[in-house]
């Protein structure tokens, strides 16, 4: 493996479309993540309201 | 700093295949601890099975007064992705990664819509039932947040349960199959069984605050288990991942070429025929043994435990046979033979008022499920070339899903119906008797659709095909 391949991403040795799709995952679940979060914050402000 | 650069490449690199989720390139035989570790989502399935069917079932109507009709169409609101299995494991055979993966970024999905559906089902619930300032609110938000919580846990288990038996099936050769298969079932009865015990005794006591303990424990305890089962699980493919592809094969031409293969739709009718006869018997037996035999709750619920450990029993059987050789569908075939005289013999225990003899029956059709259950599953395995595996599996999934479902649901309205007739005045035994006989002829339909493939192989594979193709493709890369 040379260290000086164009298409691999320093350092970690993954291609450049390799390197995207692991942070494509990386994404996703944070997107999610953040949609369950808001719905959960909503379902807990319409049983008990901590706001006003 | 050249130096500096290589020994950091090196370090990484060494930290990366520690610490990466990719197994090492594939090995010749994979370990039986790698497959128990996978068998791991089984039990987060299992466990979410137990917790909608059984456990919120009761809570969402007991503890939370919710009305037992939109508790059961919430309940069966997962079914309804049940047949977009076939979809989802086409999508994983066909799925376009750079880095050469077709199964874990599915379960790593459907493990997140897992844990959504659960990090909001406490809260929807809660809303639902009018808890706190929440009886102010209009009443679709509940139903809308309930309806969500519910399809995401579905949308999650059929994924998960899809694509990582395509996974197991992807790792072993055709000889140790019927192993996978047999791990897998097990994991599952145990996580359900396991998992069955822990609610009763975590929800014992009732409050708001429990429910939400409860719930949102499910949901960090499948992302561990789920993450821990997928870890190092599928090689990298740079083979896979660099391929030109031409254009995308669309579902219906796969489907198409999978349905081609001699046996698979009977395979598949036989499935739903059996699974919905079994499966009925499951929700009718502690009833019927509560109220014709008058068996006290301890005593039924021990029913359902001999129910387990007749599956366990035919569970270990078929794997011994199967991997020495014998034909699944053959074993699928005896396990209905055995299915059939036992479901009878449910009928017969009402009239001799043998609680033995019921016993005996729950035992034998457990024993007949497990039997049929593994064989079924098998000969799903093998009758599907390696690069349809996902396909295929996904049509058992959506097959059998939804003939459990399906079985699951009429058990209940002819628990019901059961219940008025009764009412209104009978004994209980006549009342059972035609429902016992409606599983009987389920079964002795799936027989008689199967009986003709006996003794041979479902769609058998014009060229042997072993998981050899498999890895010789990942260690040229």
């Amino acid at each position: 493996m040379s260290t000086n391949d164009p298409n691999k991403v320093w350092p970690t040795g993954l291609t450049l479309s390799e390197a995207e799709e692991v942070h494509s995952y990386l994404i996703d679940g944070t997107r999610v993540f953040g949609v369950i979060a808001l719905i959960a914050h909503i379902l807990v402000a319409v049983s008990t309201p901590w706001l006003g | 700093m050249v130096d500096i650069k290589a020994f950091s490449i090196r370090k990484i690199t060494a930290f990366g295949l520690t610490y990466l989720p990719f197994a090492d390139a594939a090995t010749e035989a994979v370990p039986l601890s790698r497959l128990l570790r996978l068998s791991l989502f089984q039990v987060t399935v299992g466990m979410a099975l137990v917790l909608m069917i059984g456990t919120l079932n009761r809570v969402m109507i007991v503890e939370l007064g919710v009305p037992a009709a939109l508790v059961g169409g919430m309940l069966a609101l997962p079914l309804v992705f049940a047949p977009f299995r076939a979809l989802i494991g086409f999508k994983s055979d066909n799925f376009k990664s750079a880095l050469g993966l077709r199964r874990l970024p599915f379960i790593f999905k459907g493990t997140i819509l897992q844990f959504g559906g659960f990090a909001i089902m406490p809260f929807a619930l809660l809303v639902l039932s009018g808890f706190g300032k929440a009886a102010q609110a209009p009443h679709w938000i509940g139903q809308v947040a309930a309806a969500l919580s519910f399809l995401l846990v579905g949308a999650g288990i059929h994924t998960v349960q899809t694509v990582g038996l395509a996974l197991a099936t992807d790792l072993v050769e055709e000889k140790d199959q019927p192993k996978v298969v047999g791990l897998m079932y097990v994991s599952l009865l145990a996580g359900m069984i396991v998992s069955a015990l822990a609610y009763g005794a975590l929800l014992e006591h009732y409050t708001p605050l429990r429910l939400i303990q409860v719930i949102q424990g499910s949901a960090v305890t499948t992302v561990v288990l789920n993450f821990y089962a997928m870890w190092k699980q599928e090689a990298r493919n740079r083979v896979r991942g660099n391929a030109k592809r031409g254009p995308d094969e669309k579902f219906g031409q796969a489907w198409a070429k999978l349905s081609e293969r001699p046996g698979i739709i009977r395979l598949l009718a036989v499935i739903a025929l059996g699974t919905a006869g079994f499966g009925m018997a499951d929700v009718l037996m502690e009833p019927f043994g509560g109220q014709v035999l008058a068996m006290t709750v301890a005593q039924t619920t021990r029913l359902t435990i001999y129910l387990a450990f007749g599956n366990l029993l035919g569970f270990a059987l078929a794997s011994r046979v199967l991997s020495r050789g014998a034909l699944p569908l053959n074993v699928a075939i005896y396990g209905a033979m055995i299915g059939v005289p036992a479901l009878a013999f449910f009928v017969v225990s009402a009239h001799l008022l043998s609680v033995l003899v019921l016993t005996l029956a729950t035992l034998a059709a457990g024993f007949g499920s497990g039997l049929f259950g593994h064989g079924t599953l098998t000969a799903t395995m093998r009758s599907a070339p390696r690069e349809q595996i996902g396909l295929s599996l996904g049509a058992w999934g959506a097959v059998q899903a939804t003939a459990a479902g399906v079985g699951f649901a009429m058990g209940g309205v002819m628990r019901d119906i059961v219940l008025s007739r009764m009412a209104v005045g009978g004994s209980p035994a006549e009342a059972y008797t035609p429902v016992f006989l409606l599983e009987v002829g389920l079964l002795v339909l799936a027989l008689l659709l199967a009986l003709p493939m006996f003794g041979r192989k479902v769609a058998a594979p014009e060229e042997p095909k072993t998981a050899q193709d498999g890895f010789a493709e990942s260690n040229a890369s």
